[in-house]
């Protein structure tokens, strides 16, 4: 075996890439539960690889036949009914988990120099991620599937000079059609999975440059044994290889019982209406996007204003790309940070949550105005962090790493 | 940090434990992917057993029906066909049909059940065309030795009144017998084997 | 873990206010699809009475077999009632469906029946159930009857011989009968809450199997992730 082993790493340096990036990787030892979403994060995208190209052998992706084939998918293919669920629960699993992954980065300070990079690549990646969502959404062809996405183009549409030839250059018809559909199932399969695999690879490659932030915000480089092993660091394998199992485990489970006992989890993740097909002449009563979308159309309706409200949304996007610069305050973790952080997060939180409330239901006067205020608290907390973030009252962090299992 | 060399029994045992249920997770995960792409229920009803009512059928006369996506042929064979079906093996490469091309319940020398008729899958096992039904014996076309068959025009395969090919011709095997039982007198269902076959 | 279950019941907590324009309170039936001899009943009663407008196009006669615990020949002989253009009975394997012309339909009725494979995922057991208790009488209407919770319907009542006709009265529940139909209320509501099992059991015939592959699914996984974490416990022990 040492001898084959031998043979590979004078072609290719595998036994070199594995002590590199994971037997002498060195890890903070501090990690907390909110470092498994990354580990998490690559088993979902790989499960979504997987299903999505076991859907594609049998999906139809043609107007006249893409809803039928979705149902033979259910019922006709072996299997067919896991593989569509594991694959639409994995999506908004998806979300859950990205979203729990950037919160840490919220809460620690991960986004801080020297990773603002490996915070832009991911800030890439969930933008591609709601692309992608929103495209492969499109495919079952049911109602809301359609509908939503009328909704979501029309938005381009409002783009001031270039709006309508950019709807109808995204379309490739004068409505949503088959040329739509051909398209984004393109797009969805191929073009966008491909993207999101490079940008994983290069914000991995970001990560593994600094190595991991942690719990306590400080660099563990700063303190070395005589080897050169940073005396708070632990090799990734086997101490994280063996931890990322247990908590894949523990995600599994909770994934696999909203597969197995509640797929439609009371029509959040299967919405209702999109069991009936696509019908260009019916508007559903409440068009409403998927739950994790909410949050940002709750802000895109919050503005009077259709190009505003447009612009609202994106700036909501943009915002969180540019907080390394926007967040001033050196010390990186919230366990350390002013009570002023404090306070702006939860209420940044608090709003995040009111605003996904808000996009789901009808957009009644009541709540439009509760979602102009979760608006202004959204983008208060940026305003506000930027002047605060210079001037906390900050602890001053430990030199060493603090265990608090 | 732990700086033993040997990892203790309980890591050990641990480790295996983990590995096992895992490989066995694995392997069960495994199998809704191979499984899936087996036969939908779609491929199933089109490949479903197809009833062929003979009580119309002349006698020296031939039906087609499709199977599978394949021509199958049921011949009324006349009492002359019956009396004149080959035994010996200078003529024919496999006249007591030991190669498995089919069912138990027509290895025979008439290849089927009833030798009234004849049930075969109408493609010929060279390369796939189909045949001609050329029963009448002594032909013009076929030579004065022809005893009566089936002709594939593509290569000139020769096959006799039970599809049972002859010698020294580009096909290599008899023609293939499907599985079929009578359901009654003149209902053949084929696809299937029967209950008592 | 916490935050994980938080997130989850905020998911589900009932904000969801799509069916918002209800004009009754729905009534609820039991649903069993480890009752047979409910689904036979319920598969009976559409054969029998709604194939006729309404297909089931994306279901097979065959899963039956399975699915309701029927032999093929049953099948054949009491639920397959339509035949190709040869007059040849259709065979057990098709997808269910009627040779309902779409223009005539549409002249008829201003709609083409829908076809109801998927109707109790996208309106609910509850809804149908609803929906098939109360029609009465409504002379107002062009087919005679209306609908309590779908207003203005365009569907006639096609099972009044089984319920008999009822009109709003102010008596006790809201209704009395003008006509008798076969059944009383009581076997009536009975025989509707077979025909919704039924339809419950064709919008998703896979509940039938993901419920019991679960159980082991999760059992599995809670063991695993127990060993899991002793072999966690056991290497950071060498963590201080």
């Amino acid at each position: 075996m040492d001898k084959f082993i031998t043979w590979i790493d004078e072609r290719l340096p595998v036994s070199n890439f594995v002590k590199n990036h994971l037997s002498q990787y060195y890890a903070p030892k501090n990690f907390n539960f909110f470092y498994y979403f990354g580990a998490l994060a690559i088993f979902i995208f790989i499960l979504q690889i997987v299903t999505g190209i076991f859907l594609t052998i049998n999906y139809k992706p043609d107007a006249a036949s893409a809803f039928a084939s979705v149902e033979y998918i259910m019922r006709d293919v072996e299997w067919g009914w896991l593989i569509r669920y594991l694959h639409s629960t994995g999506a908004s699993f998806f979300f859950v988990v990205i979203y729990l992954h950037m919160f840490r980065a919220m809460l620690y300070g991960s986004y801080k120099n020297p990773r603002e990079l490996l915070w832009l690549f991911g800030m890439l990646i969930f933008v591609l991620l709601m692309a992608e969502a929103f495209m492969g959404y499109l495919l079952p062809w049911g109602q809301m599937s359609y509908w939503g996405a009328q909704v979501i183009i029309s938005l381009f549409g409002a783009i001031p000079y270039v709006g309508e030839s950019l709807a109808l250059w995204i379309r490739g018809d004068y409505v949503i059609s088959d040329a739509t559909l051909n398209r984004f199932f393109a797009f969805h399969v191929i073009a966008l999975p491909l993207l999101l695999f490079a940008l994983i690879y290069l914000h991995l490659a970001a990560l593994h440059t600094n190595g991991s932030n942690n719990p306590d915000g400080i660099e563990i480089k700063k303190n070395k044994d005589a080897d050169g092993v940073p005396l708070d660091g632990i090799p990734f394998h086997p101490y994280y290889t063996v931890k990322d199992i247990f908590g894949l485990s523990v995600f599994l489970l909770i994934f696999t019982f909203v597969v197995f006992f509640m797929p439609e989890l009371g029509g959040y993740f299967l919405e209702k209406d999109n069991f009936v097909p696509a019908d260009p002449l019916k508007t559903p009563e409440h068009i409403v996007p998927v739950w994790y979308f909410t949050p940002f159309y709750a802000i895109l309706r919050a503005i009077p204003d259709k190009v505003g409200g447009v612009l609202a949304m994106g700036a909501a996007i943009f915002v969180l790309f540019i907080l390394p610069w926007i967040d001033r305050c050196s010390v990186k973790s919230i366990r350390y940070r002013g009570m002023s952080y404090k306070v702006l997060l939860t209420l940044f939180v608090i709003s995040f949550f009111g605003l996904g409330y808000i996009g789901m239901n009808p957009a009644t006067p009541v709540l439009t105005w509760i979602g102009r205020l979760f608006t202004l608290i959204y983008f208060g907390f940026f305003v506000a962090l930027y002047f605060t973030s210079a001037n906390e009252k900050t602890k001053e962090p430990p030199d060493r790493v603090t265990m608090h299992d | 940090m732990s700086d033993s060399n040997k990892p203790s029994n309980r890591r050990k045992f641990l480790t295996n434990l983990t590995q096992i249920m895992g490989g066995v997770g694995g392997v069960f995960a495994l199998i809704p992917f191979l499984s899936t792409m087996s036969p939908s229920e779609k491929a199933k009803a089109a490949g479903a057993p197809v009833e062929i009512d003979v009580s119309s059928l002349r006698p020296g006369s031939y039906k087609v029906v499709e199977w599978r996506g394949k021509p199958v042929w049921v011949v009324r064979r006349t009492e002359e066909m019956i009396k004149n079906t080959l035994e010996d093996d200078n003529v024919l490469s496999d006249p007591r049909s030991l190669e498995e091309h089919q069912p138990i319940y027509t290895k025979n020398k008439y290849r089927s059940i009833n030798p009234e008729f004849l049930v075969l899958v109408g493609v010929c096992t060279h390369l796939g065309c189909s045949p001609l039904y050329k029963p009448n014996a002594k032909s013009a076309e076929l030579g004065l030795d022809w005893n009566g068959g089936f002709f594939c025009p593509c290569h000139g395969s020769k096959f006799d009144l039970s599809g049972r090919v002859h010698k020294a011709m580009p096909a290599p095997s008899n023609l293939e017998v499907p599985p079929y039982y009578f359901a009654s007198d003149n209902k053949i269902i084929v696809g299937e084997d029967g209950e008592k076959s | 873990m916490i935050r994980i279950l938080l997130i989850i019941a905020i998911m589900i907590s009932p904000v969801h206010v799509f069916a918002a324009s209800q004009s009754m309170p729905l009534k609820s039936v039991l649903i069993d699809l480890n009752n047979k001899s409910s689904l036979q009943r319920g598969a009976q009663i559409y054969m029998n009475n709604c194939l006729g407008c309404h297909t089931l196009q994306y279901q097979r006669y065959i899963k039956f077999v399975d699915h309701l615990d029927l032999p093929a020949k049953t099948i054949e002989n009491n639920l397959i009632f339509t035949t190709n253009k040869d007059g040849e009975a259709t065979k057990i394997g098709s997808l269910i469906l009627n040779s309902v012309n779409p223009d005539h339909a549409a002249e008829a009725f201003g709609v083409m029946p829908p076809d109801l494979t998927l109707i109790a995922r996208s309106r609910g057991a509850d809804w149908l159930y609803t929906f098939l208790t109360s029609f009465y009488k409504d002379d107002t209407r062009p087919l005679g009857v209306n609908n309590s919770l779908y207003s203005n319907v365009g569907m006639p009542h096609v099972l009044v011989w089984m319920e008999g006709l009822k009109k709003q009265s102010t008596e006790a529940g809201g209704y009395e009968y003008v006509n008798e139909g076969t059944m009383t209320p009581e076997e009536y509501n009975k025989a509707m809450a077979d025909l919704v099992n039924f339809l419950v059991y064709v919008a998703e015939p896979a509940q039938l199997d993901r419920y019991r592959i679960g159980f082991w699914v999760i059992l599995f996984l809670g063991v695993f992730s127990f060993v899991a974490f002793l072999l966690k416990s056991e290497y950071w022990k060498d963590v201080k």
